[in-house]
């Protein structure tokens, strides 16, 4: 359970993730409104890493990594 | 837990989005999805088919309510297109940034 402070080494190590074990590998996000927070999981049931987005610009980032992981989930590898 | 089509789960999840603002949060999974629902067989029995192709499955979660949909590959941009509209309209309590630049024109004005 560790908080990734830096967005890029987030999505290295979440991508690394996903290649290394695509059939357990899951992501998730949780939005909470009333603290104006997304967070972002992903886990292989091994590892997990987290990311806590808290600012508008983030949440562009968070859009085109969920549909390059959506790209690599729904494939024919 | 409530399979929908790609459509009708994003109106479903925005319906979801709306109760959660005041005072609850929603949790959105993407997984990968081989196609079988039954449990990979013990050992000595034949294993399940190789799937052709893989999907994606989405499930989204508010409070005790679940709805989850799959996301085939020729699906994937529309789909794409679909939850960034949904993100932005929905997720739009984060902190807004000004601008290094405004910040500057209004230091001089």
């Amino acid at each position: 359970m560790v908080f990734v402070k830096d967005w890029e080494d987030f999505e290295i190590a979440a991508e690394a993730m996903y290649m290394q074990n695509p059939k357990t590998c899951r992501y998730s996000m949780k939005y909470i409104h009333s603290k104006g927070a997304v967070l972002l999981k992903v886990t292989d049931n091994v590892k997990c890493i987290q990311y806590k987005a808290e600012i508008m610009p983030d949440l562009k980032k968070i859009e085109k990594f969920t549909g390059n992981l959506m790209g690599h989930m729904a494939s024919r590898e | 837990m409530v399979l929908l089509d790609n459509s009708s789960f994003i109106i479903s999840l925005e319906k979801l989005a709306t109760q959660a603002r005041n005072d609850s949060s929603f949790t959105i999974t993407f997984k990968r999805f081989d196609g079988h629902n039954k449990p990979t067989p013990r050992e000595g029995r034949p294993p399940l088919p190789t799937p052709e192709e893989y999907m994606c499955l989405v499930r989204a979660q508010m409070k005790s309510k679940k709805i989850s949909t799959v996301v085939k590959q020729e699906d994937v941009p529309k789909m794409m297109v679909m939850y960034a509209q949904f993100m932005k309209s929905n997720m739009d309590g984060l902190k807004r940034v000004k601008k290094v630049k405004s910040k500057a024109k209004a230091a001089k004005g």
